[in-house]
Formats: C-alpha cells, structure tokens, sequence
C-alpha cells in the first residue's frame, strides 16, 4: 500500500476508535504493510508514527488496567482544529501579512505558511479580507528569488530542528567563497534582504551572513530528530543584525551629529530611527545617532545632498571630506591640453 | 520535508474543506489548494481508496466529482482540518510581524489566539520557532492606516514631499500597498495630479483616512521603477573600483563587465540626474562617471553642494 495512503487510513482508523488500539491489532489490520520480521514491522510503524506526531496528530500510547487494554489512542479533541475566534482586524493582520509574505517568494517555512493561512480561513468563510499588501524581499540581484527561496527553506528547517548546516558562503569582502558549518540560531530581515544568525565553527563566534550569498547549502541529515545544538537563553537576533550601513560594527561607536534642513529637516526621524532630534532654528533639524561604521553613514550623507551636513566629531566630517575629494578626482574635468580642471 | 508530509497536510486539510464547502467546483478547489486540476483530480483518486479496517464499503471516505463540482458522503470523521502545527503557526505569526508596527495591538491579540489554538504539547516549540525570524523592524507606522483604508475603499490625504521639494498636499484613492528592497509604496490614484501615482511611505506626513468611499479597479498593480534601467536610450558608462566591484556584480550580474583590474564597468540609464548623482555618491568614491561628461560634470556639482561649497 501507498505510504501515504496507509498512513490517513491509519488516521481514520484512530479517529474512530473508542478503544486503544494495540499493536498486534494494528498488524491485523494492514498485513501487507506491517507483516513480514518483528523487527522491520515495527520500525515501518515508528517511520509512520513518527510522521503523524509531525503533523500534529495527538497520538499516545497507553498502559492498559483492569477497564482498558494497553494500545493507541489519539485525543479527538486536540485533533480538530477549534475556532480561533479571531476579530475582523485581527485576520485582517494575519491575512495580508501572511499572504504578503507568501507572494513576495522569498519568506522562510512557506509551505507552513501556505498551511497555516488555509487553516485560519477554514471556519471565515467569504469574509476573508482581500488583501492589497505586496512585498518583494530578499534577494541582491534579480532573478535569484527562486534560489533564495529554497535556501529559506533548508534553513527554516533547520533552525527549527536545530541542526547545523554546511555552507558555500560567497562573501564580497574575500577573494573567493568559503566553506563553513553553521549552527543556524534564526533569520532576520532587514531592509528586504534576509540574513542567517548562526555560530559559525570556522571563525568560532557568532557571524551572520546574507542568504543571497550562500551559494551552496546542505543540512546535517545524520540523526534528524536529535537536535545538534542549543540556542543561548539570552540570544537575541535583533542584537547581530544592522538594520543600516553605519550600523555595522566596524569600529567603537560614535556619536555623529547632522544638521538637516529643507525637505529633509521633517524627514529627520524617518531617514535615522532612533536618532535624538533636536530643533536648531526654524526649518532646521539636528539629529544625534551612535554609528559604528562611520563610512557607511559618510556615504549616505552625501548621496542626500546640500540639506544633509554633518556637525561633527571632525573625524567623520574629514572621512567625508576625504571621499568628497576622492570623487571630485576621479570627475576632474580634463582640458583641451590634458590638464585637469578641477570642477 | 518530504513529499509523503506536504501531501498529508493537504489532504487533511481537502477533506473537510469539501465537508463544508459541498458542491465546490474542481478549479475553485484547487486554488484552495494551490495544486493545479490534475494534481487535484489525483488526489481525490487516492482519496477514494483511504478508508478504515476492516474496509467494508461504508468504511472509505466518499469523496466525488460530480458536474464539476467535488462532493463528500462519507468524511470518516475527517470534518475538521487538523490545529495548526508550531511550525505553521510559527512561520504565519513571524510573517505578521512584517507589519508589527502598523498593526497595534491586534497582532499581539492574533498571536495569543494562535497560540491558544495548537496543540498544548506544541507550544513550546511554537514560541522557540517564532523567535527564529525577525521582520519587526521593516513596517512604517503608515501601514497600519492606510491597510485599514485599502480595506475599507476610502480614499487618503496626507502631505507628500517629492525629492527636493517640499510637502504638498495630496488626495489619494488608496489601491496596494508594495513593499520593494526595503522600501514601502503606496499605490494608487491622485486626484491632484489626475493620475496613477507611486507614494514612498517614508515621504508622507500628517496621513488621514477620510469619509469618501470609492471602488477600486480590478487590477491595480503597479511596479517599483528601477531607475538603473530606464525608459530612454540614452545610458551611462560607471566604473567601480575592485573594492566595490563585488557588490555591483551582486547586483547587475552578467550586466556587469569585468575589467583588467578588477574593477567592473556598468551601463544604467540617465533619465534621472538626480538618482544617478545619488546613487554614484553612495559609493564614497569607489564609483566613476565615465560618460557622457554631462554626467560627470552633475556628479562633481553634488560633491560640491554636499561640503556646501
């Protein structure tokens, strides 16, 4: 018989019974499945029983006694899926969240998601919300979203078995790729792209790296219900990943003050979360953020323009400086006589 | 995961969807179920043959297509979907926490009641899965106003400010919200400009969901422009240091022309100066205008307008 076959037989079988089922009753009922040696027999039921726990079927084995014989039973009532009474908003949220992020193509456990929104619009009936939210995640490039999404998905796995993994990690800072196993702890997602938090055995600490540049990905299948290691009680994905450029921790932080104005002086808190805002006069705004990667900023501040100047500490004002004269170089205007003009 | 358990799930799940929806036709069926008709039809093929010992007639699931549409006789005891599973539930609460702070306390109340709907001997498990994805930090606090006009068709005003200029105030038919690299969008129609427009969140102040109901068009789908690849012919040859070549090839890939030193060299569109300047300077120097010298020239003017001088 077809595994899966026997194995929602095996479901209608337990969802009926009054009774426990014993295991030598179970070998009556499907002979061609659960004949042959004691020994095969039995791990062919653990395989199946082992796949119905996974889906959630509240299976358990008890003693008999003077009332009861000893055998299978499953709980009916942990079974059925109950309505969650869930308000209007509330499967709204779920919802367009949800579905959002199962369009978007690049979301870890999809098909758990795909399940979990098909269950919580069971007992909705029509008035499940349209949803109108839309997102395009976690990819660099283009046409890497299918790749990206499978990596997701080996890693959701894993992180939620706690096995480590095996990667080919591309990173833009080395020559070429590297090798390393991972013990994946989460993902977290920062500005659309997705990166994986993990204790990395090749540099023996925590490290993150972004999943559109794990070019190879393999999970440990050795022993795949034994969990390879533990997350730290105090691990906290927010604390390792940066959300902007100068929140990476290239160097001590430091206290950078800016000076924004026009169009930019009421954008002040959208443009530096987080950052302490100050009015200096009228139309103008002084923001105040620690930085730990103070060129990342340096380069944001100019991309923004004539409205955005840093206040100090001079150390990032020279930084700037320094790259304001390194593009005024390389844009030199060359005269007739292949001298440079500066612009 | 293994095929044997996605089939599972689903066909848990197909059972009682058609033990409450009698009659459903095989395509809506189907979109249900995300499978195409002939996976559909296969499935219930093998649904026919499931049943319970001692397998007399009356002990297989009933399941049939009639005219089209699909009908269950006998559910044997399949009337119910199974509860969420911690992964399930975990993945659709961490993908509600897209929107976190837009959605205030309804998602802290969602979640509860997921929770409350798996199995006890699951939960654990549920609360250590939903740590391992973080998306708090990626929804502006807009979201949560204008899903609930894009919901209710009520059109918005807000103050928009387009790059360079200052805030103007606009009256919006609110149609999708789109969230791309990051960055979210809201599409829809402006009745100051007459037209079919694409807000940045970010840009938009004193936001207010008005009385003034409207219909939204079947399909309103707009995508996010990428201005590295414009509308005219007329492209600009970018140079990048070895230091920042890693990133660009990320980016454009094949797009991307390695040159002797190990730099690379790409073509991007120059319908807007102003994207082009922004963009060149976020490399801090690494990147070089090489032509048209009018380019070149716009980017040494921002360098200038930046150190005010």
């Amino acid at each position: 018989m077809d595994r899966t076959e026997r194995i929602l037989d095996l479901v209608a079988l337990l969802l009926d019974a009054r009774e426990p089922i014993s295991w030598a009753e179970l070998r009556e009922h499907f002979p061609a499945d659960y004949g042959g040696s004691d020994d095969a027999a039995e791990r062919k039921f653990e395989r199946d029983k082992a796949e119905l726990v996974e889906l959630g079927f509240p299976l358990s084995y008890v003693q008999g006694d003077d009332e009861r014989r000893d055998g299978y039973l499953v709980d009916r009532d942990v079974y059925y899926l109950p309505e969650a009474d869930l308000t209007k908003e509330e499967l709204a949220v779920l919802y367009a969240a949800g579905s959002a992020a199962l369009a978007s193509g690049a979301f870890p456990g999809r098909d758990d998601l795909a399940h979990a929104l098909r269950k919580i619009g069971f007992f909705a009936g029509e008035s499940l919300p349209t949803p109108r939210v839309r997102m395009e995640l976690g990819t660099g490039q283009e046409g890497q979203e299918k790749e990206v999404s499978a990596r997701l998905e080996q890693l959701w796995e894993a992180c939620s078995t706690h096995k480590w993994v095996h990667i080919v990690y591309g990173s833009p800072k080395q020559s070429g790729p590297t090798e390393r196993r991972v013990d994946p702890y989460g993902l977290a997602l920062r500005r659309g792209v997705w990166t994986l938090v993990g204790y990395c055995h090749l540099r023996q600490g925590l490290r993150t790296f972004h999943v559109h540049r794990i070019r190879d990905l393999k999970v440990n299948t050795a022993r795949p219900r034994t969990p390879d290691f533990e997350v730290p009680a105090d691990f906290s994905l927010d604390a390792h990943v940066a959300y902007f450029p100068w929140q990476y921790r290239f160097h001590a932080p430091m206290e950078v003050a800016l000076r924004l104005s026009g169009p930019l002086a009421s954008r002040a808190g959208s443009l530096f979360p987080g950052a302490v805002l100050e009015p200096v006069e009228e139309g103008v705004t002084r923001a105040r953020f620690p930085v730990t990667f103070v060129d990342g900023l340096m380069r944001f501040v100019l991309s923004l323009g004539a409205d955005c100047r840093v206040e100090g500490p001079p150390e990032a004002r020279e930084r700037l400086e320094q790259m304001a004269a390194r593009i005024l170089e390389k844009h030199a205007v060359v005269d007739g006589n292949g001298q440079r003009v500066i612009a | 995961m293994s095929n044997v358990h996605e089939r599972l799930r689903r066909l848990l799940f197909l059972v009682p969807y058609v033990s409450k929806h009698p009659g459903v036709t095989v395509e809506a069926l189907a979109k249900a179920l995300t499978i195409s008709r002939e996976d559909l039809l296969e499935e219930l093929d093998l649904l026919t043959c499931v049943g319970r010992p001692p397998f007399n007639p009356d002990d297989y699931i009933d399941i049939y297509v009639d005219n089209d549409r699909v009908y269950v006789d006998l559910d044997q005891r399949l009337f119910a979907p199974p509860r969420l599973t911690a992964g399930e539930a975990a993945a659709l609460a961490a993908a509600a926490e897209l929107l976190r702070p837009a959605t205030g306390d309804a998602l802290q109340s969602a979640v509860s009641k997921l929770e409350g709907i798996i199995p006890p001997a699951a939960r654990e498990r549920f609360r250590d899965m939903y740590r391992k994805i973080d998306a708090t930090a990626e929804a502006p606090l807009a979201l949560g106003p204008l899903t609930q006009a894009i919901l209710e068709r009520r059109e918005v005003t807000f103050g928009y400010a387009s790059p360079g200029r200052v805030p103007e105030p606009r009256r919006v038919r609110p149609y999708e919200l789109l969230s791309n690299r990051g960055q979210w969008y809201l599409q829809g129609f402006c009745h100051t400009r007459q037209d079919a427009r694409l807000f940045r969140l970010d840009r938009m102040e004193d936001l207010a969901v008005t009385a003034t109901a409207f219909q939204p068009p079947a399909d309103a789908r707009a995508d996010v422009p990428n201005p590295a690849r414009g509308t005219t012919g007329d492209s600009v040859r970018v140079r990048f240091t070895p230091t920042a070549a890693p990133y660009v090839k990320e980016r454009f890939g094949q797009d991307a022309r390695p040159l002797a030193d190990g730099g690379v060299e790409v073509r991007v569109a120059g319908d807007s100066e102003r994207w082009l300047t922004q963009w060149v300077l976020s490399f801090g120097g690494e990147a070089e205008v090489l032509e048209p010298a009018s380019a070149r020239a716009a980017v040494a003017r921002a360098v200038h307008a930046s150190l005010g001088s």
